[in-house]
C-alpha cells in the first residue's frame, strides 16, 4: 500500500475535479467491459427461467414476461438419460476427494522439499518441477491404459486420482514453506519434537492461507475438468458436470431452457465459492504469474 | 459370484467405488464370473427365465424419436416378466463405439445392448460381445425366418453374434407440392433412370433444383453405397483385403452424382442436412435419405411427400441399409444369470418388433413383416420392399472405421467439385488398402 | 495475509547448527523425508512418470488396448505421420493447421487486451478490485458452461448477437457456428471473454511490481506516457510477459472445448484441433500408436515454440 500512494503523490499535480475527468473514459470502459462479461451470465440465468417457447422470441426478454420452472424440473426429475443431479454429485465428490487427496500428498512432499535432507531431493524437486512445463495431453493415453488397467474406467476414482499427481501444489507449497523463518522449527526441534509433529503442530497451523488456496484452486481444477472425463466416464450415470452438460447440449438441442439450466447449475457453486474466496484465488493466481 | 450383485437396484456411487477399489487389488481374480464361454451357454437359450430377481442395463443410440417406441417396449416386458427388470439407457451413437467397448471391458456398462450390423465384427474379435449361437438354436431361429442378407451379416468367424432387430434402408422421398409445381405426376415418382432424368430437367426448367446433392456421409454417402450396387459393383472384395469402390461401377456411381451438381439439378454446396430442410420447405424435389425420416416428415403440417423405393440408375436394383441387432455383453466378471435374463428379453422383443416397426424400421423377422400390423402400416412396407436387394458390407473387423478415412472424403471432395470422381475414389482406394491391411494385421491374431 | 504477518527477517543458518552453536538437534533420518515423501511420489510415478514413458513404448506398436496382440511396428507410426498419403498424415497435419490458427488468432489478443485492461486498472482506480473480481469471473466456469452460453448467444438464428448486431444495423445472419471465418472469430472471441481476466490479474500483479520511483526517473528526463510506458513499464514487466506468452501459447495449443462444444469441429474439420484428433484416434477409435506418435509430435513441436520465445526474451533485453 505504500507503492499507491507513493504513486498517488507522484501524478500529474492536477486538482481531485480534473483527475477524475481524466479517469472518466477509463470508468466507462471498465463498466462497458463489465457488462460485456456479466450479461452473457445473466442471460443465462433468465432464459432458464423461461418457459421453453419464450427463450427464442424477439425481443429478447432480459426479465422473463412469464416465469417457469420447466426448464430446471426437467432435469431435476428422474431422467436415466441425463441424470444432472447424479451429475452434480458426482462432481462435488471427485473434486472434494480431489482436493483432500491433493493437500495431503503436496503438503508432506513440499515440507520434505523444503525443509528434510535425503539424497536425491535436488534431483527430485527439479524433476518434479520440469513436468509443470510438460502439456497434459502427452499424459493422456498413458493414463487411460492405466486408470483402464486398475479397472477405474466409468468410476470417479479416475477423476479423482491421476490429477493429484500434479506438479503445482508441491511447487507452490514449497515455496511457502521455504519462506517460513527455521527458527520455530529449530526450537522445536530442540525440545525434542520429531518432524511429524512439527509438520502438524506448526507448519500446518502457520499455512492455513497457501493452504486454502491450493485446496480452493484444486476444487475448481477438478470441478471444470472437460478431456479427460468425457472419454473415461462412460456409463450415463458415471458422468460428472462438465461432460455431462456437452451430452445434455446433444439431447435438447433446441430446448434452450433446459441447456440454460443445466449451465446454471453448473456455475452457481463455483461462483458462490469464487464470492467467498476471491482473494485466494486471484493471489494465488498473481503469485504464480510473479514466480515465473 | 453370488456378491448380492443381482439385487434388482441400481448400483449406488459407493459401491462404485468398493467395487473398483476392489477390482483394482483383485485384478488376476479371473474367476470371478462367467467365462465367455459359461456365458454363451447359460440359460436355456433364452426360452425362459429361472432365476433370481436380476436387473439389466440395456443401452442404444436411439436418443431421437425411436427412444420412447424402445421404452414402450421395454416397460411392457418388464411388466411381464416379473423376475427381469430391463432399465433402459441411450448413449448417442457417435460415442456409443467407444463408450460400450470401455466400459463392459472394465466391468462396467451395460449387460445387453444394440449394436449395427457393421459393428459387430470389431466388437467380436475384440472380445466385447458374446456369440448367440445357442439363442439362436434354442428359438430355432433360421435363415429363412430373417431377411437372408442380414441373417448371414451377424456371422463372424463361424459364430452368430446378433440377433437382428431391424433393417433400415435409403428411400426415395418425394415432395408432392414441388413435383405438382414443376408439372410432374405427384403419385407417380420417377423409377428409372429416363424418368428420373426426366423429371430433373422439367423441374429445371421451372427455375427447381431437384435433387439436393449431399457432400457427407448422410445422405451423399449413403447414396454413392445404393449407387455403387446398382451399377454392379461392391465396395470391398470378399474377405475385405481390397477396395473396390474405385472400379467402373464406382466411378460410374459418383460421376452420376458429380453431374447432378453440374447439371444444375443441385445447388454447389449443400451444408449438412441442407438437403433435409429444403425437402422440408419445399425447394428440394427428390431426397435419399433413411427409413427413419417417415415420422418427423409425418408431423410437419402441410407438408404433401410420399416415399417410394430408390429409382434405378444403374444397370440393377441396389440400395443401402444397415440393420439393428441385439447384442450380449461379454463383461468382465459377469453373473451368468443376467446372460440368461438377457436372453430371454432379445427373444421377446424379436417376437413383438411390429411396435418397433412403428418407429420407422423395417422389422427384420419375416413373420413380423407379414403381419396385419405391419402391413397396415403406411411406408413401412414400401421400403420394406427394398429388402430382398440390399447389401451390407463384408463381416470383417474394422470394416466400418475404413468408411471415414478413405470413401468418405474421397465422395465429399468430389461433390463439391474439387476432385474428379476418378481421381478421388483412387486415391481413397490406395488410403483404404492401407487401413484394410492395418485392420488385418490388427485383428489377425485375435 | 498470513505470509505477510511472519515475515520476519530471515536468518541465514549453516545446515545442521542451531542458534546456540552447540548440539544438533535430533533431526529425523532420511527415512522420515521418504515417508513424507511418499504418498506424493507414489501418485507421480503413476501418474506422470509411467504414462510418458509407457506412451512412447505405446507408440511404438499398433496398439489397440481390447485386442491381446498389440504387433510392434517401431518407428512407422512416426513414418507415416510424416509421409504424405499415409491415413494419419493428412487428418493429423490438418488439425495441427486448426491449432495452428487457432494460436495465431488468439495468443495476440490474448497477451496485448488484458495488458491494456491491466494498465488502465492499475492506475489510482476506485473500485480496481471489483472490475478486477468481475473480468476474472468467466474464468472459475467450466469450458462446458462457457461453451453451451455460447453456442446459444452464437446461434445465426435465435442468438443474442445476431439479433443486437441487427439492430445496430449491421448484418444479422453471420453464420458464427457453421462457416469459415465466423467459426474462428467465434472461437477466439469466446476465448478470450473466457480467459482475459486470468491474464489481467497476472499482469496486474506484476505492473504493482514495479517501483514508482523508477517512472519518476523517466519524467523526470522529460519522457512522455508512451516513452515511459516503452522503457520502464515494458523492461518491468519482461519476467510476466514471458510467463503470460508461454502460458497463453500452451492453453491455446491445447483448446478442446470450445471447439467440442461450440462448433463441433465444423466446418467438416476445419475447427478440430490437433488434441482433439488425438484423443479421438487414441481414445474413441483406439489407435493409440498413432494418437501416441501423434502427441510427442505436438509436444515437440510446442518444446520448440517455448523454448523459442524464451530464447527471444533472453535476447532482447540483455
Amino acid at each position: 500500500m505504500t507503492q499507491q500512494t507513493a504513486r498517488a503523490e507522484h501524478k500529474d499535480g492536477r486538482g481531485g475535479l480534473g483527475r477524475l475527468l481524466g479517469l472518466l473514459p477509463s470508468y466507462a470502459g471498465m463498466i462497458l467491459l463489465t457488462l460485456v462479461f456479466v450479461a452473457p451470465l445473466l442471460w443465462m440465468l433468465s432464459t432458464s427461467l423461461k418457459p421453453n417457447y419464450l427463450t427464442t422470441r424477439f425481443p429478447p426478454q432480459w426479465i422473463p414476461g412469464t416465469y417457469s420452472g420447466e426448464g430446471y424440473s426437467t432435469i431435476l426429475t428422474t431422467n436415466s438419460g441425463n441424470p444432472v443431479l447424479q451429475w452434480f454429485l458426482n462432481s462435488l465428490i471427485a473434486a472434494s476427494a480431489h482436493t483432500v487427496l491433493v493437500l495431503l500428498t503436496a503438503s508432506t512432499a513440499a515440507y520434505a522439499l523444503a525443509r528434510m535432507h535425503f539424497r536425491g531431493k535436488n534431483l527430485m524437486f527439479v524433476v518434479i518441477v520440469l513436468t509443470l512445463v510438460i502439456p497434459q495431453f502427452v499424459f493422456l493415453i498413458g493414463n487411460y491404459l492405466i486408470v483402464q488397467y486398475f479397472g477405474w474406467l466409468d468410476t470417479l476414482l479416475a477423476v479423482i486420482v491421476p490429477g493429484a499427481a500434479g506438479a503445482f501444489g508441491v511447487f507452490f507449497l514449497r515455496q511457502f514453506f521455504v519462506s517460513l523463518p527455521m527458527e520455530l522449527e529449530e526450537a522445536a526441534l530442540i525440545d525434542g519434537a520429531n518432524r511429524l509433529q512439527i509438520f502438524l503442530r506448526i507448519i500446518l497451523p502457520l499455512s492455513k492461507a497457501p493452504l486454502a488456496t491450493l485446496a480452493v484452486l484444486s476444487f475448481l481444477t477438478n470441478w471444470n475438468d472437460f478431456l479427460w472425463p468425457v472419454y473415461v466416464l462412460l456409463s450415463p450415470k458415471s458422468l460428472t458436470l462438465q461432460p455431462g452438460l456437452a451430452i445434455l447440449q446433444g439431447a435438447y438441442n433446441t430446448n434452450y431452457t433446459v441447456i440454460m439450466a443445466g449451465g446454471v447449475i453448473a456455475s452457481i457453486p463455483v461462483l458462490i465459492l469464487f464470492a467467498f474466496a476471491q482473494r485466494y484465488i486471484i493471489e494465488g493466481v498473481s503469485r504464480s504469474g510473479l514466480k515465473g | 459370484m453370488g456378491r448380492g450383485r443381482a439385487r434388482g437396484r441400481v448400483l449406488t456411487r459407493q459401491d462404485f467405488l468398493l467395487l473398483s477399489a476392489g477390482a483394482g487389488a483383485g485384478l488376476a481374480l479371473a474367476g470371478c464370473g462367467g467365462s465367455q464361454s459359461d456365458l454363451e451357454t447359460a440359460g436355456s437359450g433364452g426360452k425362459s427365465y429361472n432365476g433370481p430377481k436380476v436387473s439389466l442395463a440395456f443401452w442404444n443410440g436411439f436418443t431421437g424419436g425411436d427412444g420412447p417406441y424402445m421404452q414402450k417396449l421395454v416397460d411392457q416386458f418388464n411388466s411381464e416378466e416379473k423376475n427381469i427388470n430391463v432399465s433402459m439407457n441411450t448413449v448417442e451413437w457417435e460415442t456409443y463405439y467407444q463408450k460400450v467397448p470401455a466400459a463392459v471391458q472394465s466391468g462396467q456398462g451395460p449387460d445387453l445392448g444394440i449394436m449395427h450390423i457393421d459393428q459387430l465384427p470389431t466388437n467380436a474379435a475384440r472380445g466385447v460381445i458374446l456369440g448367440l449361437d445357442d439363442v439362436a438354436s434354442a428359438l430355432k431361429l433360421k435363415e429363412n425366418d430373417f431377411v437372408p442378407v442380414v441373417w448371414k451379416a451377424g456371422e463372424y468367424n463361424g459364430k452368430r453374434y446378433g440377433i437382428p432387430l431391424d433393417i433400415h434402408p435409403l428411400g426415395f422421398y418425394y415432395n408432392k407440392s414441388v413435383m405438382e409445381k414443376a408439372g410432374l405426376n405427384p403419385d407417380q415418382p420417377p423409377q428409372t433412370k429416363d424418368d428420373y432424368m426426366a423429371a430433373l430437367q422439367q423441374m429445371k426448367g421451372k427455375g427447381i433444383q431437384g435433387h439436393w446433392m449431399s457432400p457427407f456421409e448422410f445422405t451423399g454417402g449413403l447414396t454413392f453405397r445404393a449407387l455403387i450396387y446398382q451399377f454392379g459393383g461392391q465396395l470391398y472384395n470378399k474377405d475385405a483385403t481390397k477396395a473396390t469402390f474405385n472400379s467402373d461401377a464406382g466411378v460410374s456411381a459418383l460421376t452420376w452424382m458429380v453431374d447432378v451438381v453440374k447439371s444444375g439439378y443441385s445447388p454447389k454446396d449443400v451444408a449438412q442436412d441442407a438437403e433435409l430442410t429444403a425437402f422440408q420447405n419445399g425447394k428440394n424435389a427428390f431426397m435419399w435419405n433413411g427409413i427413419w425420416n417417415i415420422n418427423p416428415l409425418d408431423a410437419i403440417k402441410d407438408l404433401e411427400w410420399g416415399a417410394a423405393q430408390l429409382p434405378q440408375i444403374g444397370t440393377q436394383k441396389g440400395a443401402w441399409a444397415n440393420s439393428h441387432n441385439f447384442v450380449i455383453m461379454n463383461k468382465r466378471g459377469q453373473d451368468p444369470n443376467k446372460v440368461a435374463a438377457a436372453k430371454v428379453f432379445i427373444n421377446w422383443i424379436s417376437h413383438h418388433s411390429e411396435e418397433w416397426a412403428k418407429s420407422g424400421q423395417v422389422p427384420a423377422r419375416n413373420s413380423v413383416r407379414d403381419s396385419q400390423t405391419f402391413k397396415s402400416l403406411q411406408w413401412q412396407p414400401v421400403f420394406a420392399k427394398e429388402i430382398s436387394y440390399v447389401q451390407f458390407t463384408p463381416p470383417v473387423p474394422g470394416i466400418a472405421d475404413v468408411y471415414y478415412g478413405s470413401l468418405d472424403p474421397a465422395i465429399n471432395e468430389a461433390v463439391l467439385l474439387k476432385k474428379e470422381p476418378k481421381v478421388a475414389l483412387d486415391e481413397a482406394a490406395g488410403k483404404a488398402d492401407q487401413l484394410l491391411k492395418e485392420n488385418k494385421q490388427k485383428y489377425q491374431a485375435a | 495475509m498470513a505470509t505477510q504477518g511472519i515475515e520476519q527477517p530471515h536468518v541465514q543458518r549453516p545446515r545442521g547448527k542451531t542458534s546456540s552453536g552447540g548440539r544438533k538437534p535430533a533431526d529425523a533420518g532420511p527415512l522420515t523425508a521418504y515417508l513424507f515423501m511418499a504418498p506424493y511420489l507414489v501418485l507421480f510415478t503413476i501418474f506422470i512418470v509411467v504414462p510418458v514413458v509407457f506412451g512412447i513404448w505405446v507408440s511404438f506398436h499398433n496398439w489397440d488396448p481390447l485386442l491381446p496382440v498389440k504387433p510392434f511396428v517401431g518407428l512407422q507410426n512416426y513414418v507415416d505421420l510424416v509421409t504424405p498419403g499415409s491415413t494419419t498424415f493428412g487428418p493429423f497435419w490438418k488439425s495441427m493447421g486448426a491449432t495452428g490458427k487457432f494460436t495465431l488468432y488468439s495468443v495476440p489478443l490474448l497477451v496485448v487486451i488484458p495488458l491494456l485492461v491491466a494498465l488502465i486498472l492499475n492506475r489510482e482506480f476506485r473500485g480496481r478490485n471489483f472490475f478486477r473480481a468481475t473480468f476474472f469471473a468467466p474464468y472459475v466456469l467450466g469450458v462446458a458452461v462457457v461453451g453451451i452460453l455460447w453456442r446459444f448467444l452464437l446461434d445465426p438464428n435465435v442468438g443474442l448477437v445476431n439479433y443486437y448486431l441487427g439492430v445496430l444495423g449491421m448484418p444479422d445472419n453471420i453464420p458464427w457456428i457453421t462457416a469459415l471465418p465466423w467459426a474462428w472469430v467465434s472461437l477466439v472471441g469466446v476465448t478470450v471473454w473466457w480467459t482475459l481476466g486470468f491474464n489481467t490479474v497476472i499482469y496486474l500483479a506484476g505492473l504493482q511490481d514495479i517501483d514508482p520511483a523508477l517512472y519518476d526517473a523517466a519524467k523526470v528526463d522529460g519522457a512522455n506516457g508512451w516513452q515511459r510506458f516503452v522503457n520502464v513499464t515494458l523492461p518491468g514487466l519482461r519476467p510476466v510477459l514471458l510467463f503470460v506468452i508461454t502460458v497463453t501459447i500452451l492453453a491455446s495449443a491445447n483448446m478442446f472445448g470450445q471447439s467440442y462444444v461450440i462448433t463441433q469441429g465444423a466446418p467438416g474439420e476445419e475447427t478440430t484441433t490437433a488434441i482433439w484428433y488425438i484423443a479421438e484416434q487414441g481414445l474413441r477409435f483406439f489407435k493409440m500408436g498413432p494418437a501416441a506418435a501423434m502427441s510427442y509430435i505436438l509436444a515437440a513441436a510446442l518444446a520448440v515454440v517455448s523454448l523459442a520465445n524464451f530464447a527471444l526474451f533472453r535476447y532482447r533485453g540483455d
